[in-house]
């Protein structure tokens, strides 16, 4: 089909002419059903951007309330970017200045670097119940949130250390963006990456250097920092996709949502070169089952009752399938499908006091959700999901890798290929 | 990623075809852009309303005599007979529970204070028997205060025409005062999602019966079970009056519960439903349809036996008008509608416009003509169809339910 | 059934246009007793179907001295007594590849003489002040253009001659005048909302009817003899440039870009047609394509912008007296003294001119009746500030500083529309400050406002007093709302439905000859609505 092209104003398609004004868009937003104070996908995207053309004063600092979760788009019959006009117009017209705090919570590696160097001090500090509330009171971090801890060995050392090296074993090869998380949080989850792609047959490599894809720099107005890492990033996925003919996946659905969407969208930079072959894990994965390139056989004794919830930047790429399609296959596996709905946490944005009633009003029809069935644990694409549920819930989260990891009978699947 | 049926559009004709196929254990793959038309649904679902500009009695005999092109002549009086009584069970199945007769219809009211005639009926709503009466003599019309997409004294003016007595009443609950501080949000969802949860709703009955005392029946917008059901069938048991219901403004309530069990329906017969994905080509080979490609999924192309094409008219962008042309915008498929751009529109608005007759070009058997030849495992169905104003004749609905249904078929044969 | 009122006004004027409007105010202003006579609404003729450029009079420096110099004259005072209806934005004039770039030198000491203001500038910087002109120009002036909203300014002239003691009747048409011999004493009017007759007399009958006041004249018994120019324009779904974009050569075709409130608006052609075609203001094909061809050309933007309306005007151009073939035809303004003309007295005609002289025109006839009915004393319009246009006590930064409080919107967009008239309307309030209409932000206060204050009848009057319908959903969900709030008022529900199929029928009308693409999709959704849904019928009631 043929594009329709609207963008005299930016560089993204900005679409906001394209509105028909039939309001579906107001039914499906998260923020809107809990706080009023929001005006809404439909003012604040295509009816606001009208007015804001005719003079920037209509611009309004409320639409920081919006979660950029683009729930909106998915529900519009007529393909407006309600998100990407509200987050670009953010960008254009927002007067306020990042707060030190948004900084801190912005940057999510240069902390990371820090804090995991310093992992066994800096845990239990954040943790610490005064520590919690002088982060409410002065950095305005509501006093409820959990710190993800941080790993003591990062991701990258342990690679390098224990890892970089079997992977010139193989015949394949693709490039993984592991994104902050993974590096300084939770390295397990790369670790078992490495294990099913060797066991499929693919050497896993490092890009030259990756920087963090820049989702919370974004979503908290430091924008000229996260072009910068956007185009870093660009670069290092060409070296990757382009010179050496090696796609690059990642287990972070928000990470290759920016990288692949955002990029060109609210920061202007290009990925055109690299946009088709930087993808998720799983999708990457299923590409190869489905194609009949590639079968996993998983272990005999492995039985969970698992629930998958849907993270919004999954909804909106419509990638899902992949990963339940994967677990799906893992014939132990008892499969509940939740509704799809936003967990509320949206990145950064329930880490501030402001949002913290919102953001838990948001989640809550999902908490409920996962309460009332009755499961081992909840299975999702989405770091910060993982941190909201395991907050607000008594569940368990699991990356579908890491579920995958657990049940495949590795020395099975090698045989497979290597006769 | 490969299915046994590809439906392109996950409308009511989508989705009911798709519902249809999966019950007779087809693995089935809906791919919907956006939400669809079912989201404005008045509450009803028209067979045939009008024929001539007058208010068909029998929409069954009417059809008969409807011209060769329209889309019922092509399904068939035989099928179409068959098929009115399998629809609202198919429904009823998803748990959606519609009321009417086909060959007899029935009146609802609209927000104008008209009798119009339809088919079948929510259970949300009331069915009047006749288009000149309204059964009561005394009513009150509430409306929430706020709430500007019920318009109480047009109601009010359609029934002086039926000798009611009606008074106007409106009312604020302290549930809504969040939402309206928003200046555009009191819609009807999000009073609507205030009765979701919650216990609004004993409160809320019991005010309708304080204000209806002394009148004998109460007016109220269908502002009732957007995620839940059967909220508006609680209150009518609540309230110890008749309580006759009345669409508003869009979105529509019914509507988008409709939309949300429909889809339940269909995922939980092993559907796979993807939204806000969209179709953007076909793989054809030797007059068939191997693949489509969409937005979201890419390089990894969507396969399957038969496909049906199910993307709606102009609204939902099923057909695609330019300044000089018309064209399908998916596939390229032949267009049934003027060539001559000039032709399209009358200038008066309430006229039978013609661009509401196009539509997707098929052979006797619904399967869609590119260039003139038929492609063989790609069936058309719902309002992408050319050949009949929905909106003039009041055949909507009926329109997608049977041709998708009839399409349904085609394919399990 | 005939009324005939034997009050008898110093003046009677016909047409509330903004010459109308504006005589009505300075005629009042000077202590006159005025009644102001309109067939459908303020501003439904001319003077609501033009372009609504504030000239700078650069457009006219080359071809016509004295229109020029009228024009940044009237520009300049508007700004100051009517900065509500007026969009300081700038105007550019841009030389294309394709434009003889000697012509800018030529056009420069044009203005020069006019008394207008310009600025040489370099096509990089035109490309930085105006993103969107066309790149590829190779030349630009900059002069004080603007945009003037003619709904808003003919309003406030009429509020300020109400308020200056005159009466204003509209849905009142002149069927006929009355008249004693050679003088002419009084009008004989049709009240179109209650379908009646009703005379009233005036020493002094002022045709200020536009291009309809050839007609007029002829129910006087004289002629004047008018040359109708059909000028058509289209409307783009929302503001692509700030400034005024002409192109630097000859007046032509379409090639003029004016940007003004949500919208902007390409335009004009010109083409003559017959007298009786006057009220038949269709579009057709052909001239959208020349507005779009042209148009891309002074900004390549518009090549995908929504259109979102088409709309045609007539200008009145008179013919001079000694030239009845209409081949001398002047732009400039034209008072009439039918006394000494043609023997007729108690009876001129003010016509011709432009949007922009509207007050000169007024100030002219004003001085001529004073003349006549021996009233002594000064025209004051030039510096009295109109309604609306005092100097605001809310800077409109105050307003948005605050973070969202639920009217914002339609606060800042009542400001815009009604000056420091906003203050009356009420605010605070849930239920007043919910919007009728999304697009252009209009709360149920300032519908009630317009409504109650601003001679409102219908729903297309109430459109042009406050923008509801003119967004991009052309009142696929306010028209229904703003019909049910008509309806409250006026308690006539039965009229409140024609009403509201006239009114979709008014916007149809515009969008008939550009519905295409997203056009088509909308409007068959709100047919859905209205029809399928509501089930509306023009002859439903
Ligand atoms: C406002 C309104 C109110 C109505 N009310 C009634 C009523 O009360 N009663 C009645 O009988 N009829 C009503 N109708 C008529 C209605 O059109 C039909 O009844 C019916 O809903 C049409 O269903 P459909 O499935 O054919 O099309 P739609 O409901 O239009 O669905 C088409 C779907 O296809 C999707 N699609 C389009 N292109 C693509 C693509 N490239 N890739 C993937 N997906 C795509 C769209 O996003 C959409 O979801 C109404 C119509 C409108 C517009
Ligand atoms: C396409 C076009 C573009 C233009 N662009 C510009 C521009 O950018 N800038 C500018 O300055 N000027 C512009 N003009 C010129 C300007 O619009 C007119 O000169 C001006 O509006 C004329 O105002 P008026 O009040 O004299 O006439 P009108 O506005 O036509 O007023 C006459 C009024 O008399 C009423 N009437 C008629 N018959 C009767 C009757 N029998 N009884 C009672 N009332 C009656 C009519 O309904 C009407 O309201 C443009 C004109 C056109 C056509
Ligand atoms: S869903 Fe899309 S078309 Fe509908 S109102 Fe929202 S943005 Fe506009
Ligand atoms: S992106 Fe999410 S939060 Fe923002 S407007 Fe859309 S639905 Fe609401």
């Amino acid at each position: 089909m043929k594009k329709e092209m609207f963008e005299p104003f930016n560089s993204s398609d900005n679409n906001f002419e394209q509105c028909v004004k039939c309001t579906i868009c107001t039914v499906y937003c998260p923020v809107l059903e809990v706080n009023p104070d929001y005006p809404g996908p439909k003012q604040s995207g295509p009816d606001g951007e009208r007015l804001r053309l005719k003079d920037q004063n209509f611009y309004d600092e409320s639409l920081k309330l919006c979660l950029n979760c683009k729930r909106c788009e998915v529900a519009c019959p007529h393909g407006v970017k309600i998100g990407d006009i509200i987050q670009l117009a953010r960008i254009k017209y927002s007067k306020k200045k990042p707060k030190v705090r948004d900084m801190i919570l912005a940057n999510t590696d240069i902390v990371g670097t820090m804090a995991s160097t310093f992992a066994p001090i800096v845990n239990p500090i954040v943790a610490l119940k005064p520590v919690r509330l002088m982060m409410d009171g002065v950095l305005k971090i509501d006093h409820h949130r959990i710190f993800p801890e941080y790993a003591g060995m990062r991701f990258e050392t342990w690679y390098r250390r224990y890892a970089a090296s079997k992977q010139t074993d193989f015949k394949k090869h693709v490039s993984y963006f592991h994104g902050c998380y993974v590096n300084y949080n939770f390295p397990k989850q790369g670790k078992d990456l490495i294990k099913i792609m060797n066991a499929a047959g693919y050497g896993v490599h490092l890009l030259e250097k990756e920087k963090c894809c820049g989702v919370a720099l974004i979503s908290n107005g430091l924008i000229k920092q996260a072009t910068k890492q956007a185009r870093h990033n660009v670069e290092a996925f060409k070296k990757s996709i382009v010179d050496k003919n090696m796609p690059v996946i990642s287990t972070s659905s928000t990470c290759i949502f920016t990288i692949r969407d955002e990029y060109p969208h609210l920061l202007g930079v290009k990925n055109d070169e690299i946009r088709n072959e930087s993808e998720l894990a799983t999708r990457f994965l299923f590409r190869l089952i489905d194609s009949g390139k590639l079968k996993l056989v998983f272990k005999k004794d492995y039985r969970k009752r698992i629930a998958y919830h849907t993270p919004c930047h999954m909804e909106k790429l419509g990638w899902s399938v992949y990963s339940t399609a994967l677990l799906k296959m893992i014939p132990g596996i008892d499969f509940v499908s939740l509704e799809s709905r936003c967990c509320g946490i949206a990145g950064t944005y329930g880490f501030k006091k402001e949002n913290y009633k919102t953001s838990q009003g948001v989640g809550k029809p999902l908490f409920d959700q996962i309460e009332s069935s009755d499961i081992d644990f909840v299975a999702t694409d989405c770091e910060t999901c993982k941190w909201q549920i395991e907050m607000s819930t008594t569940k368990k989260v699991e990356h579908p890798i890491s579920i995958l990891a657990e049940a495949l009978d590795v020395e099975a699947t090698v045989k497979l290929w290597q006769k | 990623m490969k299915f046994d049926n590809i439906i392109i559009g996950g409308g009511l004709s989508g989705l009911t075809c798709g519902i249809k196929l999966a019950e007779q254990g087809k693995k089935c793959a809906i791919v919907s852009s956006g939400q669809s038309a079912i989201h404005f649904f008045s509450g009803s679902f028209d067979l045939l309303g009008k024929m001539d500009g007058q208010d068909v009695k029998n929409p069954l005999e009417a059809i008969k005599i409807l011209p060769d092109t329209h889309p019922y002549q092509r399904v068939g009086i035989e099928n179409i007979s068959r098929l009115v009584v399998e629809a609202p069970r198919l429904l009823d199945r998803a748990g959606l529970n519609f009321f009417g007769k086909a060959d007899e219809n029935h009146f609802v009211l609209t927000p104008m204070g008209i009798m119009k005639p339809t088919w079948l009926t929510i259970d949300d709503f009331t069915r009047f028997e006749q288009n000149d009466a309204f059964p009561w003599k005394k009513a009150v019309i509430l409306n929430f205060s706020g709430f500007l997409d019920f318009h109480t004294l047009f109601v009010q003016d359609g029934l002086k025409k039926y000798g009611v007595d009606t008074q106007i009443k409106n009312f604020a609950m302290k549930e809504f005062e969040a939402i309206r501080r928003n200046p555009s949000e009191m819609r009807s969802t999000n009073i609507a999602k205030v009765f979701d949860s919650g216990d609004a709703l004993d409160e809320f009955a019991q005010k309708v019966n304080q204000l209806s005392e002394g009148f004998e029946v109460v007016l109220l917008p269908a502002v009732f079970g957007l995620f839940t059901k059967n909220v508006a069938l609680n209150l009518k048991a609540k309230v110890n009056k008749p309580v006759v219901l009345l669409p508003a403004i869009p979105p529509s309530v019914p509507g988008i519960r409709s939309q949300i069990l429909l889809r339940k329906r269909f995922e939980e017969l092993g559907g796979t439903y993807f939204l806000g994905d969209n179709v953007e080509e076909g793989t054809f080979k030797n007059n068939r349809l191997v693949a489509v490609q969409t937005n979201n999924h890419g390089d990894i192309k969507l396969e399957a036996d038969q496909f049906v094409l199910a993307s709606g008219s102009f609204y939902s962008k099923g057909i695609v008008a330019t300044r000089e042309k018309l064209y399908e915008p998916i596939l390229g498929l032949d267009i049934d509608g003027d060539t001559d751009s000039e032709k399209w529109l009358d200038e008066k608005f309430f006229n039978d416009q013609p661009y509401m007759h196009y539509g997707v070009k098929t052979d006797s058997g619904f399967r869609a003509l590119k260039n003139g030849k038929p492609i063989e495992n790609l069936f058309v169905a719902g309002s992408v169809l050319g050949g009949a104003n929905a909106l003039k004749e009041g055949s909507g609905a009926g329109i997608s339910l049977l041709t998708s249904l009839h399409v349904a078929e085609q394919i399990l044969k | 059934m005939n009324k005939n009122i034997s009050k008898e006004y110093d003046v009677i004027i016909i047409g509330g246009g903004a010459t109308g409007a504006g005589t009505a105010r300075d005629c009042a202003m000077r202590g006159l007793s005025v009644l102001l006579v309109e067939r459908h609404d303020f501003a439904a003729g001319a003077t609501g179907r033009n372009h609504g450029l504030l000239h700078s009079g650069a457009r006219y420096a080359v071809t016509d001295h004295e229109s020029a110099a009228e024009c940044i004259k009237e520009n300049m005072i508007l700004r100051r007594i009517a900065n509500h209806c007026v969009e300081e934005n700038d105007g550019l004039f841009i030389t294309l590849p394709e434009d003889d770039i000697s012509f800018q030198s030529q056009f420069v000491d044009a203005c020069k003489t006019a008394g207008i203001g310009t600025e040489i500038i370099d096509p990089d910087f035109a490309r930085h002040i105006e993103p969107s002109v066309n790149p590829n120009l190779i030349g630009a002036v900059k002069v004080p253009d603007g945009s003037v909203d003619p709904f808003r300014l003919t309003m406030s002239n009429a509020l300020d001659a109400r308020i200056h003691g005159a009466v204003l009747l509209t849905q009142h048409e002149v069927t006929g005048v009355v008249k004693e011999q050679n003088r002419v004493t009084g009008v004989e009017l049709f009240n179109h909302e209650i379908k009646e007759k009703v005379k009233y007399y005036g020493k002094i009958i002022v045709n200020a009817g536009g291009i309809w006041g050839h007609h007029i004249a002829n129910l006087a018994g004289v002629s004047i003899n008018m040359f109708p120019a059909k000028g058509s324009l289209l409307i783009f779904g929302h503001r692509v440039n700030k400034m005024v974009l002409n192109r630097c050569r000859k007046p032509a075709n379409a090639d003029i870009l004016v940007p003004g409130d949500t919208i902007c608006l390409i335009g004009t052609t010109s083409e003559r047609i017959p007298y009786d075609q006057i009220d038949n203001m269709f579009v057709s094909r052909k001239d959208v394509d020349v507005l779009i061809r042209e148009g891309v050309k002074l900004s390549p933007a518009l090549a995908a912008t929504r259109i979102l309306r088409a709309y045609a005007g007539v200008r009145p151009l008179v013919a001079a007296d000694n030239d009845p073939s209409g081949r001398s035809i002047s732009r400039g303004i034209v008072l009439l003294d039918h006394q000494e003309r043609d023997g007729l007295s108690g009876f001129i005609t003010i016509t011709g001119g432009k949007l922009m002289t509207y007050r000169l025109m007024a100030e002219e006839a004003t001085d001529l009746i004073c003349k006549k009915l021996s009233v002594d004393k000064q025209c004051e319009t030039a510096e009295k500030s109109l309604p609306g246009a005092e100097k605001s006590e809310h800077p409109l930064s105050i307003a948005t500083e605050k973070v969202y409080t639920g009217a914002n919107i339609s606060q800042k967009s009542a400001k815009d529309r009604h000056g420091t008239l906003a203050k009356n309307i009420s605010n605070g309030d849930n239920y007043e400050d919910s919007l009728v209409c999304e697009c252009e932000g209009v709360s149920i206060a300032e519908v009630k406002y317009a409504v109650n204050e601003l001679h409102v009848n219908d729903l297309i009057d109430l459109r042009r007093r406050t923008r509801v319908g003119m967004g991009t959903c052309q009142g696929e969900l306010c028209a229904c709302r703003a019909a049910g709030l008509l309806c409250e008022s006026s308690e006539k529900s039965g009229k409140a439905k024609d009403d509201l199929a006239n009114f979709l029928q008014e916007r149809w009308k515009g969008m008939l000859p550009i519905t295409w693409g997203e056009g088509i999709n909308e409007i068959q959704f709100t047919s859905w609505i209205y029809e399928g849904i509501y089930g509306l019928k023009p002859d439903n009631n």
